[in-house]
C-alpha cells in the first residue's frame, strides 16, 4: 500500500482531484457558447465519426428496406384503403390553403409563425453513455443551424438544438430530464387553442408532461398537442403529440396532462432542423403586437 | 507500421462506439434496455495489462478528453476515469497471474465500476433519477451482456496485436542496447 501511495503519486493524484473538480464545475454551468478549443475539437472528431456513420446507416437502412418489403403486402392494403379519403382530403386542404392565403392578403399578414425553413440534417452520433439525451448532427453554424432551434423528425418534435459549432451541432432531446427544458405547446381541438408548457419526461410512463394549462379549461384525451410557436424560434404547429391522460398538478392550481410523443427517439438517423422563416425576430414580434393593439382599439370602437 | 498499431485501434474503437449507440435502448416487450458499448475502455485495461500501465493511462486521458468534449460536455469525467480504471487495472494486474480469462475477468468488473461509477455521478448533480435497481436490470445487465460477447469475440485478438507489438518493442530495445555495445 505504501509504494502505492508513495508521496509523488498521492500529490499528483490530490492535484487530479482538483483539476477535475475545477473543470467539471466550469463546464457544468450553463453554457450557451463552446469555448474556441471545444469548437475545433468538435468539428474534428465530428468530422471523424461521419466517416462512420455513414457506412453504419447504409447498414441500417438495408434492414429497414428489407423489414418494408416484408411487409409490403399489408400496408398496400391498408394504404389502398386510406387512398379515396387522402383524396377528399387533399381537396379540401389545397381549398383551405388558398382561401388562408387570399385572407392573409385582405389582412396583410405577411410573417407567419408556420413559416421555417427546413435544413436536412444527418445524425453522426448518439451520446454512447446514454445518461443524457443528446444526439449530435452534421450540420453546424455554416449551415445557418442557431442555438434552440427546434428538431423533428417526419412523425414530431424530438429536441431543440444545445451547442452549435461550425460544423456540427448537438441536440438535446425533449426525453431530456433537464429541470430547465421547456417548450411552449398548444393543445389543438375546442373553440380556441390551449397554452401550456412541455415541462419535464416521465421515463418509467415515457411521456412528456404539459404544465401550467389554466384549470378551467376541459382536456380530453386523444387530443393533439402541437408547439405554440410563443416560446421563441420554434416554428407554430410542429407536432409534439397526443394526451393520454389529464390531472391536477402537485399544487393543485394548474392541470397537468401526460403527453405520448408522436415521434420515436430510437434510431434516430436523418432529422430536419426547422429555421423559422421569420425575417427579422423581434420587428416582426413588434409588429404583430401592433397589429393586435389595433384590433383590440377597432373592437373597443 | 505496428507501432502506431495501439493508437488506431483505440481510435477506431473511439469512434464505433457511437455508431453502436445507435442502436441503443433495446426495445423487447415494452421494456427498453440500455447497452453502452465500452470498447475503448476494455481495450484500454487489456493495454494495461500486456503492455504498459502508463502508455495506456495516457491513451485514457486523450480520449477521454475527446469524449468529454464531443459527447457529455463536462468536461473531465472520461478523462479522469479512464485513465483512474487502468491505474487500478495495472495495480491489480501485478498481483494476480496475468492470462487472457483473468484479464477478461478484471476488463468485465472494471467496466461495471466505471458504468456503477457513471450512475453515482450523474445522479449526485441530479442530471438522473433512475432507482438502483431499475438501474441494474435496464442499463448495467444489459450492458455487460454485450460487452462480454464483443470481449469474448476480440479480447484475444486484443491479446495478439498488444503482444506483438510488446516484442517488436523489446527487439527494437534490445537493437538499440547491440548498436551501443559495439
Amino acid at each position: 500500500m505504501s509504494r502505492f501511495l508513495s508521496n509523488k503519486r498521492l500529490i499528483l493524484l490530490m492535484l487530479g482531484v482538483i483539476v477535475l473538480v475545477a473543470l467539471i464545475s466550469y463546464s457544468l454551468r450553463d453554457r450557451a457558447n463552446v469555448s474556441f478549443p471545444e469548437q475545433i475539437i468538435k468539428d474534428t472528431v465530428g468530422a471523424g465519426q461521419s466517416l462512420f456513420s455513414g457506412p453504419a446507416h447504409f447498414v441500417t437502412g438495408i434492414f429497414d428496406n428489407v423489414d418494408s418489403l416484408l411487409n409490403t403486402y399489408k400496408e398496400n392494403q391498408h394504404l389502398k384503403g386510406r387512398l379515396e379519403e387522402f383524396a377528399a382530403v387533399q381537396a379540401e386542404v389545397t381549398d383551405l390553403r388558398s382561401e388562408n392565403d387570399q385572407l392573409k392578403e385582405i389582412v396583410g399578414k405577411e410573417a407567419d409563425l408556420r413559416d421555417y425553413n427546413p435544413i436536412q440534417a444527418t445524425v453522426i452520433a448518439r451520446n454512447p453513455d446514454q445518461w443524457e439525451e443528446k444526439i449530435i448532427l452534421n450540420k453546424g453554424r455554416s449551415d445557418g443551424v442557431e442555438p434552440d432551434m427546434a428538431i423533428m423528425t417526419a412523425r414530431g418534435l424530438i429536441g431543440k438544438v444545445a451547442l452549435v459549432t461550425a460544423s456540427t451541432s448537438t441536440v438535446e432531446l425533449v426525453s431530456t430530464q433537464n429541470p430547465n427544458y421547456r417548450v411552449s405547446a398548444m393543445v389543438l381541438g375546442g373553440e380556441e387553442g390551449v397554452f401550456g408548457l412541455i415541462e419535464g419526461y416521465d421515463t418509467e410512463r415515457r411521456e412528456l408532461l404539459l404544465k401550467r394549462i389554466d384549470a378551467q379549461i376541459e382536456l380530453e384525451v386523444g387530443q393533439q398537442v402541437v408547439s405554440s410557436g410563443l416560446g421563441g424560434i420554434f416554428p407554430k404547429g410542429i407536432i409534439i403529440g397526443e394526451i393520454t391522460e389529464v390531472s391536477i398538478d402537485e399544487f393543485g392550481l394548474t392541470k397537468l396532462a401526460y403527453v405520448k410523443p408522436a415521434a420515436d427517439f430510437t434510431l434516430l438517423n436523418h432529422v430536419i432542423i426547422a429555421d423559422r422563416a421569420m425575417p427579422d425576430g423581434d420587428q416582426a414580434e413588434s409588429e404583430a403586437a401592433a397589429e393586435a393593439e389595433a384590433a383590440a382599439e377597432e373592437d373597443e370602437s | 507500421m505496428i507501432r502506431y498499431i495501439l493508437p488506431l485501434i483505440a481510435l477506431v474503437l473511439f469512434f464505433l462506439e457511437p455508431v453502436f449507440g445507435l442502436f441503443s435502448p433495446l426495445q423487447l416487450d415494452g421494456e427498453y434496455y440500455y447497452i453502452v458499448p465500452r470498447f475503448l475502455l476494455m481495450f484500454l485495461i487489456f493495454v494495461t495489462v500486456y503492455y504498459d500501465a502508463k502508455r495506456a493511462m495516457i491513451y485514457g486521458l486523450f480520449f477521454g478528453l475527446l469524449y468529454d468534449v464531443f459527447f457529455i460536455d463536462i468536461i473531465g469525467l472520461y478523462s479522469f476515469l479512464y485513465p483512474l480504471m487502468c491505474l487500478i487495472a495495472g495495480y491489480i494486474v501485478k498481483s494476480v497471474h496475468r492470462n487472457l480469462f483473468v484479464a477478461t475477468l478484471l476488463t468485465l468488473l472494471l467496466t461495471a465500476l466505471f458504468e456503477f461509477i457513471l450512475y453515482l455521478f450523474f445522479s449526485v448533480i441530479s442530471l438522473v433519477s433512475v432507482p438502483a435497481d431499475i438501474f441494474l436490470m435496464s442499463r448495467l445487465l444489459p450492458t455487460m451482456v454485450a460487452n462480454s460477447l464483443f470481449l469474448a469475440m476480440l479480447g484475444w485478438a486484443f491479446k495478439q496485436v498488444i503482444v506483438a507489438r510488446l516484442l517488436e518493442r523489446e527487439n527494437s530495445k534490445s537493437d538499440v542496447n547491440k548498436r551501443r555495445y559495439i
